[in-house]
């Protein structure tokens, strides 16, 4: 019984909840497509194959510091005006862009251009006429736009790119506009995700500086703005600093970049010097000021564990028969240093585990083998001599590697100089190498 | 300079893009002893005068096509006021002892001066003439003379340059490029029988070749190929003290004589490659190799494996190249997140793994030495391990606008030898354009395995303010202030004026 009666409210109360959830939402307004303020309605994604050759998926448009920032207070659809309806070609409205040699050109169409087919008047742009219809009412196109507002409207405002770009010469040989600019026939408003990508580019400019190649070369000033710092190109731009893509060179200035730019200076110096001049290399490889962004502070101090782990980083900047051995001779840390300064064995362990017998680890004999350019840093061959010579006090501890005898004759023939440092001319040890 | 000039005149009444740079560092610090002296004191005034014209030919702005010719001078004046003069004097009362030679060598030195030109014959030829640079696989090098390269249409590129080897101890010159393993330099008013082992510097005659490839961007490579000579007297002598004329080698001999490679790949959505290598023909033997790759995870995320071979190698005329100097080869990982356009960070690990002798020298064996009769076996103790390591890692991140930089680095190495960790916090301001804000904290713990005594934690910090007076003018003064147990306190003062003209 109790069920039953449970069962009749639930009845009763079925149409009420369902008219209170149903009328609702049948009275809100339907969600209203907004077309023409985006490159797709409703500011959907554009998907990568509409996008301009060299997007990337997912795509973070063009560079900012190329392409600066816009505002864009129009509205427009480009698939409605290019569709077969309307019969619109790029030309159209852009025809300027087939005679344009400077990527500062204007190259947005007039409003006059519009007139036909909105009934509009742009004749006198102080004077614009409404058309009659709804298209030809300025609000149409014009974001923000009150009739208040009279003969205002907001300003279209697309800063120049820092970029140079020849629109003539590449419509002259047949190079379309979606080649740089992606399917804006199947676009509304083309924004900055519209323009050229780097990347995209180089689908042409791979060609060299020689001539015969025609004009798609992948010099860096071929397309970027010449430099007014002795650079190649300019970098610097009030809406940022230029720095290489990750994929073009795998050069990407990551913060680590310090650490690894010696592979792309190595193999290609010249696509360095794009960007930065020499002096910017000799701050720090042929520097007289510590850069600190390669040596911490204090590192006066600690530099010695660095050199004690291995020094062909060292090597890179300094030369250490110079710039190491004259500091160390002169602060007395050097076998060589003046006798007034010497302060030996500030570097070295106790002589019983450097030189003396048994060799062990520790012992400067394998601390040379792991690390001859330390030795270097301070020791000039005097003191190695000393008891590695064919004479002197050590009177042979041979240095050399076996089997150095079998391949001796051709260093003794390019060079005899070292060899004489140890051996006398008469030394019928030398004979062995003749 | 002396090429360049007369070659300038024809274009003197053309308009160009003229560049006057200067840069200018004073230097003040003492560097103490672990028992508290002052051991160095330094007063350092460096200038660098640059002196530049740009497009001397007046070329029609953006032709890619259009010759371009420019000239790049660029001085320096490098002086020590706080060297005595017992260390730079030999004749003074108590250089005896204290005389320390080649010091305080090439006060002025010449940097760079070369006129360029590009892209002349359509396209196909180059030129440097004066002192240049050559940056590659071999190094960073310079010489006095002339370089000229042909641009093909076939990607490829050739250049040939020779001239002299910039040598210090010659007038307006460093010895910053000479192969190392020689104490070399001007010997004016020394005694032959002297510091023999401080050589006489000579001319060095180099010539130089490399192909490379051009115009494609996704794949580049480099081959070049250097030869040095050494010339003129050398002390070959190294106890000669007065009694005995000491013993003089002259003769042409190389000096260095290398092949190098270098190559760079990238797939623009999957990662890229690079690797290198250098052929020492005077050893007879490869001296250094390099590869890397790189993955892209995304668009953010970059993993990436090195791999590094080295062997030191040196001037011909040194025998440091006849120790056994065995190579080290380095093997690591690193990732770059970028996080954000304004935030990145990277990170890495690295092993350094050595190679050591470990086994006694049989003879006719294939014992890596050969000890000589004196040479006692039973005094040698060999390690059990011939590959000892070292390790380490890295951390750095950075996070800038275009008003602000802030940036961290931490590293750390662990090994036998010794251990060095810690971090440095840095940031940068610029407020309204030309007021310049900037400092730096540290804290680095290190420790020397083979000196035990020598072990210390520097807390240290940097404060430095300036004004820029435009895109690349700026004046800064610059206060460091390290403290650690050794030393105690240490203090740097600098201060730094840049100029352009533009």
């Amino acid at each position: 019984m109790t069920t039953l009666r449970s069962f009749s409210r639930a009845f009763v109360l079925l149409p009420i909840v369902a008219v209170l959830l149903v009328v609702p939402m049948a009275l809100a307004e339907a969600p209203r497509t907004l077309h023409g303020l985006a490159p797709l309605a409703n500011d959907q994604e554009v998907p990568l194959k509409l996008l301009p050759p060299g997007a990337f998926d997912p795509d973070e448009g063009p560079s900012d510091v190329i392409f600066p920032p816009q505002q864009i207070t129009v509205r427009f659809n480009h698939a409605k005006h290019l569709a077969k309806m309307v019969g619109a070609t790029c030309k159209t409205c852009h025809g300027a862009a087939y005679r344009s040699a400077s990527a500062a050109d204007t190259l947005l169409p007039k409003g006059a251009v519009c007139d036909a087919c909105h009934s509009t008047d742009h004749e006198d742009i102080a004077k614009v006429k409404p058309g009659d219809e709804d298209m030809g009412q300025c609000a149409f196109c014009h974001l923000g736009y009150k009739a208040k507002d009279g003969n205002a409207v907001a300003q279209v405002q697309i800063p120049r790119p820092n970029l140079l770009f020849n629109h003539k010469a590449h419509a002259d040989r047949n190079i379309g506009c979606p080649q740089c600019h992606g399917a804006v026939d199947e676009l509304e408003l083309a924004t900055r995700d519209q323009l050229p990508r780097m990347r995209g580019c180089f689908h042409c400019h791979q060609m060299s500086d020689a001539a015969s190649q025609g004009d798609a070369k992948s010099e860096c000033d071929t397309c970027h703005l010449k430099g007014d710092q002795g650079t190649g190109i300019k970098t610097m731009f009030a809406s940022g600093t230029l720095s290489p893509p990750r994929w073009l060179h795998n050069s990407e200035h990551t913060p680590d970049f310090i650490e690894r730019h010696k592979t792309v200076a190595a193999d290609d110096s010249t696509y360095c010097a794009n960007c930065h001049k020499s002096d910017f290399c000799t701050d720090c490889h042929d520097g007289r000021v510590r850069p600190r962004s390669v040596h911490p502070s204090d590192y006066l101090n600690m530099h010695a564990i660095e050199a004690r782990m291995a020094t062909q980083k060292c090597t890179s900047c300094h030369r250490e028969q110079s710039f190491c051995l004259d500091c160390h001779m002169r602060v007395g840390v050097s076998e060589s240093s003046p006798t007034a300064d010497r302060d030996s064995g500030r570097f070295h362990p106790p002589k019983s585990v450097w030189s003396d017998p048994p060799r062990k680890p520790g012992h400067h004999a394998f601390e040379a083998e792991r690390n001859l350019n330390a030795c270097v840093s301070c020791h000039i061959e005097r003191d190695c001599v000393a008891c590695h010579g064919a004479q002197g006090i050590g009177a042979g501890f041979d240095p050399h590697q076996n089997g150095f005898v079998g391949g001796c004759a051709m260093e003794l023939r390019r060079n005899p100089r070292p060899c004489f440092v140890c051996h006398e001319k008469t030394d019928p040890v030398l004979g062995k190498c003749q | 300079m002396a090429f360049g000039l007369p070659l300038l005149t024809p274009f003197a009444a053309r308009a160009m893009d003229p560049e006057l740079t200067s840069d200018t560092a004073a230097q003040f610090y003492d560097v103490r002893s672990p028992t508290g002296e002052t051991t160095l004191s330094r007063r350092r005034l460096t200038t660098m005068l640059g002196l530049s014209a740009y497009d001397l030919l007046k070329a029609p702005p953006g032709d890619p096509k259009a010759p371009d010719m420019s000239l790049r001078v660029r001085l320096r004046y490098d002086a020590d006021f706080g060297a005595p003069s017992s260390v730079t004097d030999p004749s003074a009362p108590t250089a005896a002892t204290s005389f320390v030679p080649g010091f305080s060598q090439g006060l002025v030195d010449v940097m760079y001066a070369y006129l360029e030109g590009r892209r002349f014959l359509k396209g196909w030829l180059g030129f440097r003439l004066g002192r240049q640079y050559v940056v590659d696989a071999l190094g960073w090098w310079s010489f006095d003379g002339g370089e000229v390269s042909l641009t093909t249409p076939y990607f490829v590129k050739a250049e040939v340059y020779g001239g002299l080897e910039q040598r210090g101890g010659m007038p307006l010159s460093t010895s910053r490029f000479e192969a190392d393993g020689i104490w070399t330099g001007n010997r004016q008013g020394l005694d032959r029988s002297l510091y023999t082992s401080f050589q006489p510097v000579s001319l060095g005659p180099a010539l130089g070749a490399a192909i490379e490839s051009t115009g494609v961007t996704w794949i580049h490579g480099r081959l070049t190929y250097r030869r040095v000579y050494n010339t003129g007297d050398s002390n070959v002598s190294e106890y000669a003290s007065g009694v005995v004329t000491p013993a003089i080698y002259n003769g042409l001999r190389i000096g260095s004589d290398r092949l190098g490679y270098a190559m760079d790949a990238s797939w623009s959505s999957v990662g890229g490659a690079k690797g290198g290598i250098v052929y020492d023909f005077y050893r007879s033997e490869v001296t250094h190799a390099y590869g890397s790759i790189d993955a892209y995870l995304g668009q953010k995320v970059t993993l990436s494996a090195d791999y590094d071979y080295y062997v030191p190698s040196y001037d011909g005329d040194s025998i440091f190249n006849f120790f056994a100097g065995e190579p080290t080869n380095d093997a690591g990982l690193r990732a770059n997140v970028d996080v954000s356009r304004n935030l990145s960070i990277a990170g890495g690990a690295q092993v350094r793994i050595f190679d050591v002798q470990t086994a006694q020298f049989a003879p006719g064996g294939a014992g890596p030495y050969s000890p000589s009769s004196n040479y006692s076996m039973a005094a040698t103790y060999f390690p059990t391990n011939g590959h000892p390591f070292d390790k380490g890692g890295y951390l750095h991140a950075r996070w800038r606008t275009g008003e602000t930089q802030i940036a961290l680095r931490g590293a750390g190495d662990v090994g036998d030898e010794g251990q060095r960790v810690g971090g440095d916090l840095s940031a940068e301001h610029v407020f309204e354009t030309h007021y310049v804000v900037s400092g730096r904290a540290g804290v680095w713990q290190w420790q020397d395995l083979l000196r035990p005594d020598r072990d210390a934690t520097t807390v240290n910090y940097v404060a430095a303010v300036g004004y820029r007076f435009g895109p690349r003018s700026q004046a800064m003064v610059d206060w460091e202030h390290d403290i650690n147990r050794l030393v105690g306190q240490r203090f740097r003062l600098m201060l730094l004026l840049t100029l352009a003209t533009k």
